[in-house]
């Protein structure tokens, strides 16, 4: 017996997500808007490659500012929040302890919220910093910080506090999440928003912290929460701790110098590293396939009986796809000379955002969140929808903005080449639009009904005293 | 205090949490790790400019670099005498000035090359060598055509400073005056000398 197991006794899983609820509806209630909020953004520079001068006449909604207020909605207003949420119960469940500070966490998410608020008003008031997924002047992004650190103290504590002192594989993940986004994001804001190095560095830098974001962080994000649920719902060990230490390491160690293109405009050491430890992200990528196969293989998909099992494969297999195009397109010399620079870029992030951290996060929230409040979704069938909205929404976006990309990189950058691709591809973006607004409708609807029982039990709870003081006078 | 409530109650069931199989790593994926970096690193090699930040891509390196810069002066004189070099001397003397065993006697080194006067290396590429001559001890017993004479003054002089200032040689620079000088004391088609003549002549 420890300190630790007298201190902090095992907790059932009833008390461990009842601890967790407030944090988790604070954080997920804002992302679930933002998650609208972005895809609506999103959906309004797409129809601009429809009809140029739809909402032109606005200078809030020009494409310039839509476009990148858009992606940071997605990124810092859903996927970061909506992130930190599933980590904090899958800490709280691993560690098998109730939340340790629950009420710092719903502090903090709303000044995340509030943040975002801001960040994404003076993007459209044209205001941006100008550097892409650093887009949030100082005022949002302090905010950010201080949210973020103030949510991932209270959940390495309760990593602190676990009873079973062995770590499984999501917990490096998941902490190393925890501790990469404030070095990367105060990093990059230092050097480019406070205190801007000169000249190339800005360029690197910039690169450097969204290829961190991107890929490194959603990578980490997604793998933890993946490897933690695989094995849950399929009722089968995680093969094996040893490859998901190797996927781990050389994820963390390679994932991180990629994302300069080769032909970027800065001295040639800098791309070369770049290609060679994209090269070498091939590793990891085939340790996640090998994990996922040798981890699924005999098992029943039990997609049937559990909806959210195909998230997490759908989730993983978009991971794949994503590491083998970084690879073998975006740092291979010859292929990156025709899509470097293009909408092939973009697809790439799509698929990180909507094909692979997205989807694992909504399975992961479909399990977690009837655990937490205690009550099953008001419209549980639409959490399948969602799944096919958002599986086939990603298809039919990322690959005509792939196809989008290759055609306007080998026509020599004219956007007339890629305009027939790129406007299909606004499609799939109706699709996900479409499967957001489903799944924000069923975590509202699920936080007004919990509202609503919670006013009723306080209104019960005043009325009924009275009665006992009129009795009592 | 509730711990003692909680005591006497049936816990119920711990969350099963997920777990991993401890089996070990195969080998195989560290050495697939391992070729890849190594590959990796040939490429690094070849591409990189090892970490120069004056070299910009397409360029790999600082050699090449140097290799596009327009020159001027005697660095110009160099860099046109080394095109010159490979393209008349080099396929015999080599690239590197080492000679080729049966063909041509090396000149990194070479006392012909590196004389503190040049006439008698001027006379080589001007005339010609018929018959052994004896370079760094040892004997080369063949012919050189006149392979300068058809060069202009200023490319057989470019051709001279370079190779009297490379691989290690440090010998004057020859002018293109020089060669017009040397070149008009000779008749419209002089004869090629034998070994022993070029030995004799003055430096």
């Amino acid at each position: 017996m420890t300190a630790n197991e007298t201190i902090h006794p095992t907790a059932p899983a009833t008390e461990i997500d009842a601890s967790c609820k407030l944090p988790l509806l604070a954080l997920l209630v804002g992302a679930s808007i933002w998650l609208v909020i972005g895809s609506v953004l999103a959906m309004i520079a797409a129809i601009k490659f429809h009809a140029p001068d739809f909402l032109g006449a606005c200078p809030l909604l020009t494409y310039g500012r839509v476009a990148a207020a858009a992606n940071d909605a997605l990124v810092y207003g859903f996927c970061l929040p909506a992130s930190l949420a599933v980590i904090i119960w899958v800490f709280a469940r691993l560690s098998q302890t109730v939340y340790a500070l629950p009420l710092v966490p719903v502090v903090a998410a709303h000044i995340w919220h509030l943040g975002v608020f801001v960040g994404i008003a003076s993007i459209l008031l044209g205001n941006s910093t100008g550097f892409a997924w650093l887009e949030f002047p100082r005022g949002g992004s302090i905010l950010i910080l201080v949210a973020f650190v103030l949510i991932a103290i209270p959940t390495a504590a309760t990593f602190g506090f676990r009873r079973d002192r062995t770590l499984y594989p999501s917990h490096w993940f998941l902490l190393a999440a925890l501790l990469w986004f404030p070095w990367s994001y105060a990093s990059a804001n230092i050097f480019l928003v406070s205190m801007p190095v000169r000249g190339v560095a800005q360029g690197v830098i910039d690169l450097w912290f969204g290829n961190n974001l991107l890929f490194v962080w959603f990578s980490l994000v997604g793998l933890g929460v993946a490897f933690y649920f695989l094995p849950k719902l399929t009722g089968r060990p995680l093969y094996s701790y040893f490859y998901a230490q190797y996927v781990f390491w050389t994820l963390v160690l390679f994932g991180t110098w990629c994302g300069i293109p080769a032909g970027s405009p800065f001295p040639a050491w800098i791309p070369t590293l770049s290609n060679f430890a994209g090269y070498l992200l091939i590793v990891p990528v085939l340790g996640v396939l090998i994990i996922t196969v040798k981890t699924l293989a005999g098992a029943p998909v039990t997609s049937s009986s559990d909806p959210t099992v195909a998230y997490f494969i759908a989730g993983l297999i978009a991971f794949i796809i994503s590491g083998i195009t970084l690879h073998l397109v975006a740092h291979n010399d010859q292929l990156a000379r025709i899509t470097e620079f293009t909408w092939f870029g973009q697809a790439q992030t799509q698929l990180q955002i909507f094909g692979f951290l997205a989807m694992i996060l909504f399975g992961a929230l479909y399990y977690i969140l009837p655990r937490v409040l205690g009550f099953d979704f008001i419209f549980p069938k639409v959490t399948r929808a969602h799944f096919w909205f958002n599986l086939l929404g990603s298809v039919a976006l990322v690959i005509p903005l792939a196809i989008a990309g290759y055609e306007q990189g080998s026509h020599a950058y004219n956007l007339d080449a890629a305009l027939p691709a790129l406007r299909v591809s606004s499609m799939g973006l109706l699709l996900i639009l479409i499967g957001n607004l489903l799944f924000a409708g069923n975590v509202l609807a699920m936080f007004l009904s919990w509202k609503i029982t919670l006013v009723k039990s306080i209104f019960s709870a005043v009325t009924s005293p009275l009665k006992a003081v009129e009795v009592k006078s | 205090m509730s711990d003692e409530i909680k005591s006497s109650l049936p816990t119920p069931p711990p969350d099963p949490q997920p777990e991993a199989v401890q089996s070990n790593l195969p080998i195989w994926i560290v050495v697939l790790t391992l070729i890849l970096i190594f590959i990796g690193g040939l490429y690094f090699d070849q591409h990189g400019g090892w970490f120069q930040a004056q070299v910009y891509g397409p360029y790999a390196s600082a050699d090449q670099l140097e290799l596009y810069q327009p020159k001027s002066g005697a660095a110009a004189a160099l860099a046109h005498g080394k095109v010159v070099y490979e393209q008349v001397c080099g396929l015999c003397h080599g690239v590197d000035g080492l000679g080729k065993p049966g063909q041509a006697p090396p000149l990194a080194g070479s006392e012909w090359v590196t004389s503190a006067g040049f006439n008698r290396l001027a006379h080589v590429p001007l005339v010609g060598v018929n018959g052994g001559i004896k370079v760094q001890g040892k004997d080369w017993n063949m012919a050189m055509a006149a392979m300068g004479a058809a060069l202009p003054d200023a490319d057989l002089a470019s051709v001279l400073t370079y190779i009297r200032s490379s691989w290690g040689n440090k010998a004057s620079e020859v002018t293109g005056e020089d060669i017009h000088k040397i070149r008009s004391t000779l008749g419209a088609h002089p004869a090629p000398m034998s070994g022993d003549q070029m030995a004799a002549m003055p430096e």
